[in-house]
């Protein structure tokens, strides 16, 4: 029951015309020319989030440096705590934009999206930040009460 | 017949005019189904970054006015970004995001270096 004549012909055309074009799709989706804007919009508040969140890292820091009195006996104390605060936040916009573009890319191209390695990193900072300013404040009280 | 609509008169399929919001949304949130609302909140985003900016200046301002009015405008800078430019162009959502991007990492690094370098501070006592 093999159909023949010029409607197949027609049909079979039809249906490379539609592969190509389909294939041209996700080419000129490569390049990122017309991603869905919800998504693009989504990606930039993430982005901007993280630029928050590093926002907060700084102010942070610098109040822990500059209007926190200093620990007694514990002079660095102060420079330990704020320090990874305001690197954190140095960084944290660069890895944003960073995973901002990539993202953006993969939308583009109609792709899955990468788990992100920021949330960790900002975990484990902060974390690591916490339980020395635990010390450098349980040491102080201990050496000069 | 009275008894058989009786029965099923409860059933949701009986009673299109009741049905759940949620019918009209495949989606898991109502509002990711809606460009304009998906705007909004990008706008709003923007709004959000450029007062924490703005707080930011006007606190620094109280201590040390040289520093407080380039974060000042720094955060006009973030307002306008997010309102004056659509998103949807790609190279200008690029480069603004470029932009905030540079911003909050020069602030970082001036405060690195002044919370290294800088005087020691003797800090706000009661």
């Amino acid at each position: 029951m093999r159909e023949t004549g010029p409607v197949a012909r027609a049909r079979t055309a039809d249906k490379e015309r539609i592969t190509i074009v389909s294939d041209n799709a996700t080419r000129g989706a490569d390049q990122g020319r017309e991603p869905d804007a919800r998504f693009t919009m989504a990606n930039e508040r993430t982005f901007l989030a993280w630029s928050r969140t590093s926002l907060a890292l700084v102010v942070g820091g610098l109040a822990i440096a500059q209007l926190l009195p200093p620990f007694a006996g514990v002079p660095w104390g102060r420079s330990a705590i704020a320090t990874p605060l305001i690197l954190l936040g140095a960084v944290l916009p660069v890895l944003s934009y960073l995973e901002w573009r990539t993202n953006q890319r993969a939308i583009g191209r109609g792709a899955r999206l990468g788990r992100s390695q920021l949330p960790g990193i900002l975990a484990v900072t902060i974390t690591v930040v916490a339980l020395l300013a635990a010390a450098v404040d349980i040491y102080s009280r201990v050496t000069s009460p | 017949m009275s008894g058989d609509r009786a029965a099923s008169a409860p059933g949701p399929a009986d009673d299109p005019g009741t049905d759940d919001p949620g019918a009209d949304y495949p989606g898991e949130d109502p509002g990711d189904d809606d460009p304009g609302r998906a705007r909004e909140r990008t706008d709003l985003a923007w709004t959000r970054s450029s007062i924490a900016f703005f707080g930011l200046g006007v606190a620094i301002l109280r201590f040390r006015p040289a520093a407080g009015i380039p974060i000042l405008a720094i955060a006009g800078v973030t307002w306008l970004l997010g309102h004056a430019a659509r998103p949807g162009n790609q190279r200008i959502a690029s480069r603004r995001v470029l932009v905030v991007t540079v911003a909050v990492s020069a602030l970082a690094l001036v405060s690195l270096v002044l919370t290294l370098a800088g005087p020691p501070s003797n800090g706000l006592r009661p």
